[in-house]
């Protein structure tokens, strides 16, 4: 039964990693120096593999990278403006039987769960093809920590507050 | 000592060790404060959000250096005319020039503490984040001519009018006017007229210079013409400063 198990696991981890929409297949990989449990402000990098299953040349390629966040009752998807200086890839022409591989480095900016995929378009193909999802879930970092703004947000109007009183008191004392 | 300096220290002195001076820099202190304390109830702020915050409090930082600047350059003449201390001081053996750079002197003193009261709160809001030491550095080098400038428009303000009421009035108009960036969004600043306006007002240079620098990471030699501007507006409010107090009589009446 455990065996059968993992069977059917490797055949749907196989083919959650290789997508075929015409003659286009995506492969997408996370690096293997991605943070196991990433934060805010760490980098991620996915890199993919496109190649051409099909017969003849694939001209006006286009490829690039989408992200969504899908934390219930947040659902949307992610302006890559900050998060990635590297949102597409174009190829005049892929060759049958030829591929294109491509990194895509991200920076983690907001903490939740993600899915990002790969999409690719050509220039007088039909469907769109689409790479699988890879998820991944960025931690919290707290980015105004408390424990350094109290002690100032506290600290410095007291200290003033303290050398008011003390002119105030010297000033009164003189007066007398 | 040279009599300038006599007379600058005798303004910072003023400002560090009296009642309403130190009034003055504690309103600075606790209106960081409460922006810092709002900043810390937050919890959706983003990684990218950090700069943002370097940015805001850098802006704030100069909007209030600004308006103490204003209230200090109309109060060392309108204020002391109106205390009695302004005519003999004009009746002493002093040029007007020693005058005058000695209280322009005394701003410049002034906003060196408010800078440096500032630098603890940039860093508890930044720490984390990214470019902290540049948006301390850029706050120096385009804060200073910008909130000098209003300093040195106070002086000029508190000669013209006889009174400080109507001199802070007016000062505060102009003051609004060009720190309106700060309240402004970025569509009304995309007009002809808001371009126009970004374009003249020193408030606003400093201000997206900070945001270049602080958000967007382009290097000090980018901001030359945000810096310009505000030179510009430096030379300017310090010739305003030297004409009014030029033709204060020494009955210490306005012009």
């Amino acid at each position: 039964m455990n065996l059968r198990a993992l069977i059917l696991a490797t055949g749907l981890t196989f083919m959650a990693s290789a997508v075929t929409a015409g003659p286009l297949a995506i492969n997408l990989s996370a690096s293997a120096n991605n943070p196991v449990m990433p934060q805010m402000g760490d980098r991620l990098s996915y890199h993919t593999v496109i190649r051409n299953d099909g017969t003849g040349s694939i001209d006006g390629l286009i490829v690039w990278i989408s992200l969504v966040e899908v934390d219930p009752g947040k659902e949307q998807p992610v302006d890559l403006e900050d998060w990635s200086a590297h949102k597409a890839v174009v190829a005049r022409a892929l060759a049958a039987g030829d591929k294109l591989e491509t990194d895509w480095p991200i920076r983690l900016i907001q903490a939740g769960t993600y899915r990002v995929v790969i999409s690719a378009a050509t220039r007088s193909g039909t469907a769109l093809a689409t790479s699988p999802f890879a998820d991944f879930t960025v931690r919290r970092k707290p980015v105004v920590e408390s424990v350094r703004v109290l002690p100032v947000a506290l600290g410095v109007p007291i200290m003033l507050l303290l050398a008011l009183l003390g002119v105030w008191r010297k000033s009164y004392k003189s007066t007398i | 000592m040279n009599r300038t300096v006599l007379l600058a220290r005798k303004e910072a002195g003023e400002l560090m060790l009296s009642l309403r001076g130190l009034t003055w820099l504690l309103a600075v202190a606790v209106a960081l404060s409460v922006f810092g304390l709002l900043l810390v109830s937050n919890t959706e702020l983003s990684l990218l959000d950090n700069a943002q915050v370097v940015y805001d409090m850098a802006s704030i930082v100069t909007a209030l250096g600004a308006l103490l600047a204003l209230v200090i350059g109309i109060d060392t003449v309108a204020g002391e005319r109106e205390r009695g201390s302004l005519v003999p001081l004009l009746l002493t053996p002093v040029s007007r020039d020693s005058i005058l750079f000695g209280k322009l002197g005394g701003v410049a003193i002034a906003w060196i503490v408010i800078y440096a009261l500032s630098l603890p709160y940039l860093w508890a809001v930044g720490s984390t984040g990214q470019n902290l030491i540049e948006g301390m550095v850029i706050t120096a080098v385009l804060g200073s001519p910008v909130v000098l400038g209003f300093g040195f428009l106070g002086v000029a303000l508190g000669c013209w009018h006889s009174s400080t009421r109507g001199a802070l009035l007016t000062g505060l108009v102009a003051l609004i006017l060009s720190a309106s960036p700060l309240l402004l969004g970025p569509s009304l600043r995309q007009s002809a007229v808001g371009r126009l306006f970004d374009a003249l007002n020193p408030f606003s240079a400093a201000v997206n210079a900070y945001d270049a620098v602080m958000i967007d990471s382009q290097p000090y030699g980018l901001q030359n013409s945000h810096f310009l501007v505000a030179v510009i507006w430096l030379i300017l409010t310090v010739w305003l400063a030297r004409s009014g107090f030029r033709r204060v009589s020494r009955t210490g009446a306005a012009i």
